[in-house]
């Protein structure tokens, strides 16, 4: 695999000059420091664009990066430095002081007369976005880490956009610090201190409808994927696809994700009601309207949740909706009935009205090409006329380990969880945590409660530099708490393989790890879904026999004598956790 | 020899920049002498008991564009002229970076240093008295200047709030941060010279990481320059001081590059660096002029006028490049045509160091408004109004084929003239 640096040349890029919506050049930067591993991923797309992408291939789809420039790590140290920021930083500060306290920091006054630049000339929304160099270093993603911040940029007056550009660079700075940022950082054996950051600030690719800014169709696509969907091949790669910004995929919510090669065929689903409920029915945009309550140091406080009715009034689901007729029990195509509207892509998935599918993989293929690896894209898209904006890459890990597993192993007495739904591949012999949500003490109300007590037990464990199997109920990582628990990836980031189950109490889709979809490749964390309904059950007295470390009112962490034998087989999406010694039971028969 | 006057040189600059610009005769008739001059007596009662009538100036030289802006002075050897031609030279700064203000000076005949605190308040205040009627906010708006400072501007904005009767904090500027004062006023004039430097590397096509610097003076500007010009990747290598107790001045050159902090540790209120702390710190102590000959770049006289002319323009080192004038007046006319023939890139000093008096201009506003800035937003808005002047002067230079300086004078000339004009004035 190469790293991305090592693919980039200079021709890619430009000292900043002041022209920012430059479609000659758009990716300038600022400094004389590292890019950090975003500007990486988007210098290096740069270079492919210019130097491989074949413009008659696609004629009627312009392909470019947004317009952008890079505050590069030297205006971070200068930051920290002049400012003296490392201790607050460093300390156990809580985020919103560290936030606080970075808010009132001066920016270095040499970037002071660009960032001016860029505010009186663009009036449309700036994505200010964080690229760590960590993330470049380790191919690590860091996606959902630290912060991105939305800014409507269409103030009426100059000084006062100046300001809001301000404050989301200094909060994407604080966010190097924030407490879930330096337990992933330790949970990679990386030290905080060793984190820089770049700042990107970017256009936002959309358009304005009404009173939010947002691309009809934004997406992440991979090229190589043991996400297992219907009759996929892990190597035809997967994508998924969503109406407004690419937040609702980023976050694990319900989206449309598909087998590249099978774009037709939609996601497993019981009835066409089903599947009505299980995809997106609300986006996000930039919020261009009325100012919101002043919060510089929420990363929302720009953005906006809105319906799909208020898309339609939008005129934004042309690409993106078909209808669901509730008589007849189907979905058709478009918006030319009444009924409630599904974001199935049919417009382009199905009839292929705009060859966005094809774009997709030739992408992919064309990155893939030049990293040597696999790799996951992320875009946006307007239409009328077309344009794909080319947000991001990253080269992926993934793990080619062949493991078996036969149907005796899944069976036997050592078996503590099993499951025919399990993402990943390879296998693990030395985990002797298990973190496990105690079920009889399970409610979906105590769901946000549950996060954090994991928060400090994950800490604990990785602190002892160890990493654990965790078990809940729901989805991991799901925004809405009656869904599952909400945790955010650093929240758990020391688990290496993760357990979703239901009860009789909490029956819910299984999201079969499509929150942390990402994270869980990156880090080669296996993903179990264990429905309660199904032929494999959790060994829960086995659990409760062993040696409790830690107890809360929701959580159990327990240490095994003897280490797990965790066994994934990414071609069939079967796994296993074995303990080391039989189960009681079987030992007196 | 003839007396050095500003006055006159200040009216012979304008009447070849009018000939340049082929002004008609009511302009250059209004532009080269002050619209208004005021010559007052300030009697103070001094602390033995005696009274003393101190001489007070305020000329305002042209307000077409704004309200005057312009420093006092405390000066022993003030004159009128004196006064006037930097009321001149207010009015083109003011233009050149394009804000909405005219020129004015003001001064008063007498040596601080042999006044009390109370004698200065008093001469402070009566300063004020006798010329109320004629500054104001929408007027006419005085600043700190040579030995004035912001608590001389502190108790003149409270004697002109007593006489009229309210809260004017826009009459003055260079007030104290605590009173009204504003952000980011200690590093303008410094900050913007280096604007306007990094402006021309670009023009010439270097990076300033690969440049090196000489500065004359070690004071507020310079120790700025210094500061900004050292994190956008330049070295210093050599700076000049005054010392007070030699009464000569001393270069202190270090080829590895000085360490602004470490000097500054070693230097008094007035910008004088101790000689001894110096050299234990590895500095070569040499010649007070001796920064001018040094193998650098970058030339930044920031300390007084005159200082580099005919006789010891020939001694500039064949590597420099680009001359920033962060004082004002410190080229002769016949060294500014040898370093021209020189193919030097001269910032000449009503735009090198305009960054002091545009941030007097946002104090002002802000005091209006009452409404304050903090110091990125008073940084950013300083560097676009400094690098779009620079470019304004540079775009002119280089399509008329002008001398930066003739080009910074035709474009304020010209937007003077040109409000003259709209007004009917002309």
């Amino acid at each position: 695999m190469k790293r991305l640096s090592d693919t980039v040349t200079t021709d890619a890029m430009r000292q900043f000059d002041r022209e920012f919506a430059d479609p000659e050049h758009r990716f300038k930067f600022v400094g004389s420091g590292a890019l950090g591993g975003k500007a990486q991923g988007l210098a290096f797309i740069q270079n492919t664009l210019s130097s491989a992408f074949p413009s008659d291939r696609f004629p009627q789809i312009e392909v470019s990066i947004p317009s952008l420039a890079v505050l590069r790590t030297d205006v971070f140290d200068a930051f920290i430095e002049r400012n003296k920021l490392l201790e607050v930083a460093m300390s156990d500060a809580s985020d919103s002081f560290i936030a606080y306290r970075f808010q009132q920091a001066e920016l270095p006054a040499e970037i002071l007369g660009d960032l001016r630049a860029i505010v009186e000339r663009v009036r449309t929304p700036l994505a200010v976005r964080s690229s760590s160099v960590l993330e470049d270093a380790l191919y690590e993603p860091f996606a959902g880490v630290y912060a991105t911040k939305m800014i409507p940029n269409n103030q009426h007056s100059a000084d006062e956009r100046f300001r809001k550009l301000a404050e989301a660079i200094k909060f994407v700075y604080a966010s190097t610090y924030f407490k879930t940022a330096k337990e992933y950082v330790d949970a990679t054996r990386n030290t905080i201190e060793e984190e820089k950051m770049g700042v990107i600030i970017q256009e936002v690719v959309g358009g304005r409808f009404n009173d939010r800014f947002y691309p009809p169709i934004s997406g992440v696509a991979r090229s190589f994927s043991y996400y297992r969907s219907g009759r996929s091949r892990p190597e035809e790669g997967m994508a998924s696809l969503a109406l407004g910004l690419g937040k609702t995929i980023v976050n694990g919510e319900p989206c449309w994700t598909y087998s590249l090669a099978h774009p037709r065929v939609p996601p497993p689903a019981a009835s066409p009601a089903e599947l009505v409920e299980q995809t997106q029915s609300t986006f996000w945009a930039v919020n261009m309207g009325k100012p919101p309550a002043y919060d510089p140091i929420a990363e929302t406080e720009y953005l906006v949740n809105a319906s799909l009715t208020e898309a339609e009034q939008d005129g934004t689901l042309r690409y993106a909706a078909s209808t669901y007729d509730a008589h007849s029990d189907r979905i058709s195509l478009g918006l030319g009935t009444q009924g409630p509207r599904v974001l199935t892509f049919d417009p382009l998935l199905v009839i292929n009205e705009v060859p966005v599918n094809d774009l997709i993989k030739f992408l992919l293929a064309l990155c893939e090409q030049a990293t040597g690896s696999p790799v996951e894209i992320e875009f946006a898209m307007t239409f009328d006329p077309h344009r794909l904006g080319f947000l991001q890459v990253r080269p992926m890990v993934v793990a080619t380990e062949y493991v078996q597993i036969s149907p005796g192993e899944m069976q036997g007495g050592r078996v503590l969880v099993a499951s025919e739904t399990v993402q990943g591949n390879g296998v693990y012999d030395s985990i002797r945590d298990i973190v496990f949500v105690k079920p009889d003490a399970f409610q979906a109300k105590h769901s946000v409660r549950i996060a954090e007590e994991l928060e400090s037990v994950n800490r604990n464990i990785v602190t002892e530099g160890n990493t654990f199997v965790l078990i809940g109920f729901g989805r991991w990582g799901s925004q809405d708490p009656w869904l599952g628990v909400p945790v955010r990836w650093g929240q758990i980031a020391g688990a290496r393989v993760i357990v979703e189950a239901t009860l009789p109490a909490m029956v819910v889709e299984l999201s079969q790890g499509s929150h942390f979809f990402h994270n869980l490749m990156s880090f080669r964390v296996s993903y179990f879904s264990v429905p309660h309904t199904g032929e494999f059950q959790i060994d829960w007295p086995w659990l409760d026999r062993q040696e409790i470390r830690q107890e809360t009112q929701f959580i159990k962490h327990v240490r095994a004598r003897k280490p797990l034998i965790v066994k994934v087989d990414g071609r069939t999406g079967r796994g296993v956790i074995l303990t080391a010694e039989r189960r009681k039971e079987e030992h007196c028969e | 020899m003839k007396s050095y006057n500003p006055y006159e040189i200040a009216q012979a600059q304008f009447d070849r920049i009018a000939d340049l610009l082929k002004l008609d005769q009511a302009a250059r008739d209004l532009l080269r002498v002050p619209t208004r001059e005021y010559h007052f007596t300030i009697p103070v009662h001094m602390d033995d008991g005696s009274v003393q009538v101190f001489q007070g100036f305020r000329v305002q030289h042209n307000d077409a564009r704004g309200p005057g802006k312009g420093g006092i002075r405390f000066h022993p050897l003030e004159t009128i002229d004196t006064v006037r031609a930097l009321a001149m030279w207010m009015t083109w700064k003011c233009a050149v970076v394009d804000v909405p203000l005219g020129g004015s000076k003001g001064g008063v005949v007498c040596d601080p240093h042999n006044l009390s605190a109370r004698e200065t308040e008093q001469l402070c205040r009566g300063w004020v008295r006798q010329i109320s009627r004629d500054v104001g906010p929408h007027l006419d708006v005085p600043a700190p200047d040579i030995m004035t400072n912001p608590q001389n501007m502190l108790w003149m904005l409270d004697e002109y709030e007593a006489i009229h009767g309210g809260k004017y904090p826009g009459f003055i500027t260079g007030k104290p941060l605590s009173v009204g004062g504003s952000q980011g006023r200690k590093e303008a004039t410094g900050y913007g010279v280096v604007f306007t430097i990094r402006e021309a590397l670009k023009e010439l096509n270097r990076e300033p990481r690969n440049t090196t610097a000489s500065i004359q003076g070690f004071g507020n500007v310079a120790q700025h320059a210094i500061q900004l010009y050292e994190r956008i990747g330049g070295t210093v290598v050599c700076v000049s001081s005054w010392n007070q107790a030699d009464q000569t001045a001393y270069s202190f050159r270090k080829a590895s590059g000085i360490r602004y902090e470490e000097l500054l540790a070693a230097t008094d209120a007035f910008g004088g660096i101790d000689v001894a702390k110096a050299r234990d710190l590895g500095y070569e102590i040499l010649p007070g002029d001796a920064w001018l000959e040094q193998d650098v770049e970058i030339l930044i006289p920031a300390a007084l006028e005159n200082q580099i002319t005919q006789e010891n323009a020939a001694r500039i080192h064949p590597r420099a490049i680009v001359l920033a004038e962060g004082a004002n007046g410190p080229t002769s006319p016949e060294a500014d045509t040898i370093l021209s023939e020189r193919n030097i890139f001269i910032l000449p000093d009503f735009l090198a160091n305009a960054g002091g008096v545009t941030c007097s201009y946002f104090e002002q506003v802000q005091s209006n408004m009452n409404y304050y800035w903090d110091k990125d937003e008073v940084l950013g808005k300083l560097d676009t109004k400094m690098t779009a002047a620079f470019h304004a002067v540079s775009d002119l230079a280089r399509n008329q084929k002008l001398p930066m300086r003739d080009a910074a004078y035709v474009i304020s000339v010209s937007r003077v003239a040109q409000a003259c004009r709209d007004r009917g004035w002309v």
